[in-house]
């Protein structure tokens, strides 16, 4: 059997001729007004579009729309209008910045930026000496030892909150919830209070972590919470019905159809932690040389990185401190991927069998 | 086919039961016959889905829930020392409501979920596969395409292979709460066929509010009823030609013939 071919006719988008004038005017006639005040009377563009463009903008649509459909067409236009403008809003703000780091920091990048380390440079050294690699290898060890820790910690929370019937229960939902809370750099205090008190810690990228881990632990339980929330309590029914001791309806039912929800709580708590600078500073020495050793010494990370070369007077390390922000946004995004991939990989065995039907 | 277990009788005595301070069900006294397929019938809210999860233990996963009295199986009481509630749902199973097959797995993981959830050995899994497929009646349906996943199934489809996932685990009780209410005519008359089949090595109890099917599927029918403000209960308990032919209660006869509920 085969299917006519669907004709591609969508009646509800067929413009109405009669009105394409007057949407055409009310789109196009209050950026005309703009850009003639902008070059007649010199006043700031952004300003202009704040205070004529959008306004001029919003009483054109909704004169369109209430002369098609009355007052329900007006706040369908003034709506469009509003919703359209305040996303682009947003859109302009964030590009700008991904625009500024990218185009800086590219003039800092080349392959050494992310081989070497900083040892023989100092603030008027050429780019063409020296990068982050040793940052690199600290960050992703100090956000490594928080992630092993707090994902791990954050994910049985969530599981405990999602699955015990404990009267406690809503305490430690507020106290998480509260946690969250926590400046960084009180968590960084905490621990800097902890080092000078004693000999138990010494400033170290192991410090480092343990004041980033009550930063992610919150983000990674409240998301895992969620999303473990979000399994139909119908699937554990089904499970135990089954004779499934809890643990096991657990780990083979409702784990593996919130995978990709944990997934996004892991992702969550690694870009809560990824730019944390002020615990860095002050639980961690930087240095310009490599160091893998996070339980002992100095060790530099992204953001202290940028921190302190940001703050120079020399223009090349200020550029440093550009193309280790670029780095930065790379290394979060290589992360962000390999998740993803690793967590789809399983869900998607949809591939229809080979093997022949037996009669 | 390997050998199946044989159908065990289980019976009821004085099970009440409550929600919080709430008595929603008194003194249920019933007994299910090995091999015979019972109906429990009666209007929403009267208690015979409760009354069927306390038949296998999934009653106490509700935090406020209470009970009183004994279910034997085979003159053994599933809430006594020498039973856990694990133990009881291996050896009765249940068909919910709503198919909930699991999303995450293959149709052939589904199926072979029920030993795998109890910690059990599988023996052969492509027979195990095939033979509570075929027993369910899908096995033609999907024999291609067993290690797609379960979703894809229709709804008709998602219910029989529920039913196929509770039979690869050998039961000798089957429970089902309303197994068709949420499908069409052919999946339903699907479904009775395969209940009339099962009968044959299990015992059913079957929780359903459609009448005819009552009458087509089973051999003995309690009607439930609960009063304004009163804990539900049988009213009455017979084959099933008696209960729909010449019920001696007066509400059993304006229920069947559809003058409530």
């Amino acid at each position: 059997m085969t299917f006519a071919a669907r004709p591609a006719i969508q009646p509800w988008r067929r413009a109405n001729k009669k009105r394409i004038w007057q949407i055409v005017a009310a789109s196009v006639l209050p950026a005309i007004l703009t850009g003639a005040l902008v070059l007649l009377t010199g006043i700031d563009p952004a300003l202009a579009t704040v205070v004529v463009f959008l306004p001029s903008q919003l009483v054109l649509a909704s004169l369109v729309g209430f002369s098609a459909y009355g007052r329900r067409g007006l706040g369908d236009a003034a709506l469009v209008v509003l919703t359209i403008f305040l996303s682009a809003f947003v859109m302009v703000l964030l590009l700008s910045v991904l625009y500024s780091v990218l185009t800086e920091g590219a003039k800092a990048i080349s392959w050494q930026f992310f081989s070497q380390n900083n040892v023989y440079v100092s603030g008027t050294t050429s780019l063409d000496y020296g990068g982050v690699g040793h940052a690199i290898i600290g960050s992703l060890l100090v956000v490594g030892i928080t992630t092993i820790v707090a994902v791990p910690l954050g994910i049985s929370m969530a599981i405990y909150l999602t699955q015990s019937q404990s009267k406690i229960k809503n305490l430690v939902r507020t106290v998480t919830q509260a946690l969250s809370g926590l400046p960084s750099v009180v968590s960084g205090l905490f621990i800097l209070s902890i080092i000078t008190s004693g000999d138990f810690l010494t400033k170290s990228g192991f410090a480092a972590s343990l004041a980033l881990i009550p930063l992610m632990l919150p983000t990674v339980a409240r998301v895992a919470e969620e999303a473990l929330k979000l399994v139909p309590a119908d699937l554990r029914y089904a499970a135990l019905a089954l004779g499934a001791p809890n643990y096991r309806a657990f780990f083979q039912v409702i784990l593996p159809a919130a995978k990709s929800g944990l997934i996004t709580a892991l992702l969550l708590g690694l870009a809560r932690v990824i730019g944390e600078t002020a615990p860095l500073i002050l639980t961690l020495n930087t240095n310009n040389g490599t160091s893998l050793n996070p339980f002992e010494g100095a060790m530099a990370t992204l953001p202290t990185y940028i921190y302190s070369y940001l703050s120079s007077s020399f223009a090349p390390s200020q550029q440093r401190a550009w193309g280790a922000a670029l780095v930065l946004l790379i290394v979060v995004a290589v992360l962000f991927g390999l998740a993803r991939v690793l967590g789809r990989s399983k869900s998607l065995k949809t591939k229809p069998t080979n093997k022949k039907a037996s009669k | 086919m390997s050998s199946l277990s044989t159908a065990s009788t289980l019976s009821s005595e004085d099970i009440s039961v409550w929600f919080g301070e709430r008595q929603v069900l008194s003194d249920v006294n019933l007994t299910f016959p090995a091999n015979k397929v019972t109906a429990l019938i009666g209007p929403s809210g009267c208690g015979k889905s409760t009354f069927l999860r306390t038949l296998n233990r999934m009653h106490e996963l509700i935090p406020s829930a209470g009970l009183s009295g004994s279910v034997f199986l085979d003159g053994e009481d599933i809430y006594g020392e020498d039973f856990d509630a694990v133990t009881v749902r291996i050896k009765i199973g249940m068909v919910f409501q709503k198919p909930n097959p699991f999303p995450t797995m293959s149709i052939k993981d589904n199926i072979l979920s029920g030993l795998r959830l109890s910690g059990r050995k599988i023996g052969n899994a492509e027979e195990l596969v095939e033979t509570s497929l075929r027993r369910a009646s899908i096995w033609n349906e999907v024999k291609d395409r067993l290690n797609d996943q379960a979703i894809s199934l229709s709804g008709g489809q998602q219910q029989r292979l529920c039913i196929a996932r509770s039979l690869a685990m050998d039961p000798e009780v089957l429970l089902m709460d309303e197994p068709c209410s949420a499908l069409d005519p052919g999946s339903t008359r699907r479904i009775e066929e395969t209940i009339k089949e099962l009968s044959s090595s299990m015992t059913i109890v079957i929780v359903t509010h459609n009448m005819q099917q009552a009458q087509r599927v089973s051999d003995q029918t309690a009607f439930f009823l609960a009063d304004d403000n009163t804990p539900g209960g049988v009213v009455e308990f017979g084959a099933t030609e008696q209960i729909f032919n010449g019920p001696i209660d007066q509400r059993t006869n304006d229920y069947v013939n559809g003058h409530f509920g």
